[in-house]
């Protein structure tokens, strides 16, 4: 039995040896940062390797670890985003406790690993804790900056009342199904109805994942998060956690509360999950492309986007289905690896100018043409425009959207998510006209480190995800037709 | 005789009473106390759930498992938490939510 948990579980234990590595290396030398990072990436893409060697089909206690296509998929996406975060944490962080760094991503990696793989209530709430408690201390990481320790605070306070709620609900749902494995109450569901107290718990826990998904009127942490914390921690918390947050979230409602959907449909409402998810997706759609409009600072504007793609995402969840619920897999994944490089490109933009309000940004297609082509790729790709990744996980979602309800039921929520696209189009347009036509102004502040030049291997990394944006883009099949297969 | 509905409405109480406070409190340590309320009350009504609930005159004991990991849980919180409440404080003297605004639009 244990020799079995160690094999099935062998990417989760790569990544708990290579963080304790990394923590020791870090703690006996203080010049060994290049080193963790080196060691740190390597034991990522020896985890990735591990899940390629997993079996296709594995249950290890009642659900607790489950290994599906699906599971594998999602973990090698979440190891590849905690990949680039490692890249970007080498130049962004000076290299004092870069050890200790890594090993907190390495750890919130675990955590994103843990909730991809399970079925289970005991063991999602666990991979959420260990993600979040590991993000917290990222997200106030940098001593040196006071707003970082602002950012780290807020984020903890509303992330623990988040997951407060999903606790409390999680209780109601075992007590009124007596189990906590996911494909279990979704059967006591089919058999016995809903009552009272079940729905208040199902309310309770999708209210603590609208937290961690940062969708409306949930979404207060994102912009001071996004904005305070060092760029790296910003970055994961806007790909990694959001990819995972989505594929358990789909699971949740899907696998366990699947007979409790309900109806979103405009003159058909039936209580539900389902209206609960549109209203937060209408919501965050709305507030989220609107107060975005009004930023001066790309992390916050990106905060405020990000809000808006929750809402975008959650369409695919609200449809429901197989189909609804490929969606939303695959906006996620484009989501996260267009944040994490637009995240990249503000890391450099940072440090060569010190600041990343939108002034920082004048100016800079003379200065680095190709972080402006880069960054030009992801806000297109954000805003939805053909022929990037984004434009076809948008018309995906919709479509499905779409289909999924007779007489076009979803219509209303469809209209609302095309207005939105229109409205954010404006500020992603913003950047662009910001990095290309304006001039360079004279008062920007000093330079944080005007020693070092541009990173080489991030400049690397960028294309690379800029490559990955344009491809998905242009033939998404590949990764559709795996999230496809992968769904049951 | 207490039943699991007395359980449930203290629960219930324990919780609003924390969220309250989380909400309403200016300072940070007590807002802190006040999440530990919300996650004791979960933890009251997992455990009344799981006296209540018999299986073949046992209790079902899962939730009480589940209980022993929220406890370990909140305590490694607790160290998360007051580790970031130290290291504003080091930077700002103050305790104060009102006093800890410099992010916003």
């Amino acid at each position: 039995m244990y020799i079995e948990l160690l094999k099935l579980a062998s990417p989760e234990t790569v990544v708990v040896v290579t963080a304790l590595v990394v923590l020791a290396l870090g703690l006996a030398n203080e010049r060994t940062a290049g080193l963790c990072s080196g060691v740190a990436a390597a034991g990522l893409l020896f985890a990735v390797a591990a899940v390629l060697m997993l079996p296709q089909q594995a249950t290890l206690f009642h659900g607790m670890l489950v290994i599906t296509p699906l599971t594998s998929l999602f973990k090698i996406i979440c190891l590849v985003l905690a990949f680039f975060t490692v890249i970007l944490a080498r130049a962004d962080l000076s290299s004092r406790n870069r050890g200790e760094y890594l090993a907190l991503v390495l750890l919130a990696t675990i955590g994103l690993m843990l909730l991809v793989g399970s079925e289970e209530l005991l063991m999602i709430f666990i991979g959420l804790e260990l993600t979040g408690l590991s993000l917290y201390v990222m997200a106030g990481f940098d001593k040196t900056d006071v707003r970082s320790a602002e950012a780290g605070l807020k984020y903890f306070l509303f992330g623990s009342t988040a997951s407060a709620f999903t606790l409390f609900g999680i209780s109601f749902i075992y007590g009124m199904t007596g189990t906590t494995a996911l494909a279990a109450i979704g059967q006591k569901l089919t058999t016995a109805p809903v009552q009272p107290l079940l729905f208040v718990g199902i309310v309770m826990t999708l209210i603590g994942f609208a937290f961690k998904i940062a969708a409306a009127p949930f979404h207060l942490w994102a912009p001071d998060t996004y904005q305070g914390a060092p760029v790296p921690s910003a970055a994961f918390i806007a790909s990694g956690s959001k990819v995972a947050s989505f594929v358990v979230l789909g699971k949740i409602v899907l696998v366990g509360f699947g007979p409790a959907q309900g109806s979103a449909a405009w003159h058909a409402m039936v209580a539900g999950w389902a209206p609960v998810l549109a209203a937060l997706a209408a919501l965050s759609i709305l507030i989220g492309n609107l107060v975005a409009l009004a930023q001066t600072n790309v992390r916050r504007l990106l905060a405020y986007s990000a809000v808006a793609h929750a809402g975008y995402t959650l369409l695919g969840l609200v449809a429901g289905g197989r189909e609804g619920f490929s969606a939303t897999l695959f906006y996620t994944t484009v989501y996260a690896f267009t944040l994490v490089g637009a995240f990249g490109v503000v890391a450099l933009v940072r440090r060569e100018t010190g600041g990343d309000d939108l002034k920082n940004f004048s100016g800079l297609s003379s200065r680095s043409p190709l972080l402006a082509g880069c960054m030009s790729i992801f806000m297109l790709s954000l805003a939805g425009l053909p022929p990037l990744a984004g434009f076809f996980g948008k018309f995906y979602l919709f479509s499905a959207a779409l289909r999924a309800v007779d007489n076009n039921g979803l219509l209303w929520l469809v209209a609302i998510a095309l207005f939105g696209s229109l409205i954010s189009l404006y500020y992603y347009l913003m950047v662009l006209k910001v990095i290309f036509v304006d001039e360079k102004s004279s008062s920007t502040t000093q330079p944080l480190n005007p020693s070092t030049s541009a990173d080489f291997l991030q400049e690397i990394s960028l294309t690379v995800l800029a490559a990955v944006v344009l491809f998905l883009g242009v033939m998404p099949g590949t990764l559709v037709a795996r999230i496809i297969a992968a769904v049951q | 005789m207490i039943t699991l509905g007395d359980y449930l409405i203290v629960s219930g109480l324990l919780f609003t009473i924390g969220f309250a406070g989380v909400m309403l409190r200016r300072n940070i340590i007590i807002i802190f106390m006040c999440l530990e309320l919300m996650l004791n009350a979960a933890n009251l009504s997992l455990v009344a759930f799981s006296r209540f609930r018999v299986d073949a005159g046992l209790p079902n004991y899962n939730a009480q498992v589940f209980v022993f990991f929220i406890i370990t849980v909140a305590a490694a919180e607790v160290a998360v938490g007051l580790a970031i409440i130290v290291a504003l404080f080091r930077a700002r003297q103050t305790t104060h939510v009102e006093d800890i605004a410099s992010l916003k639009f």
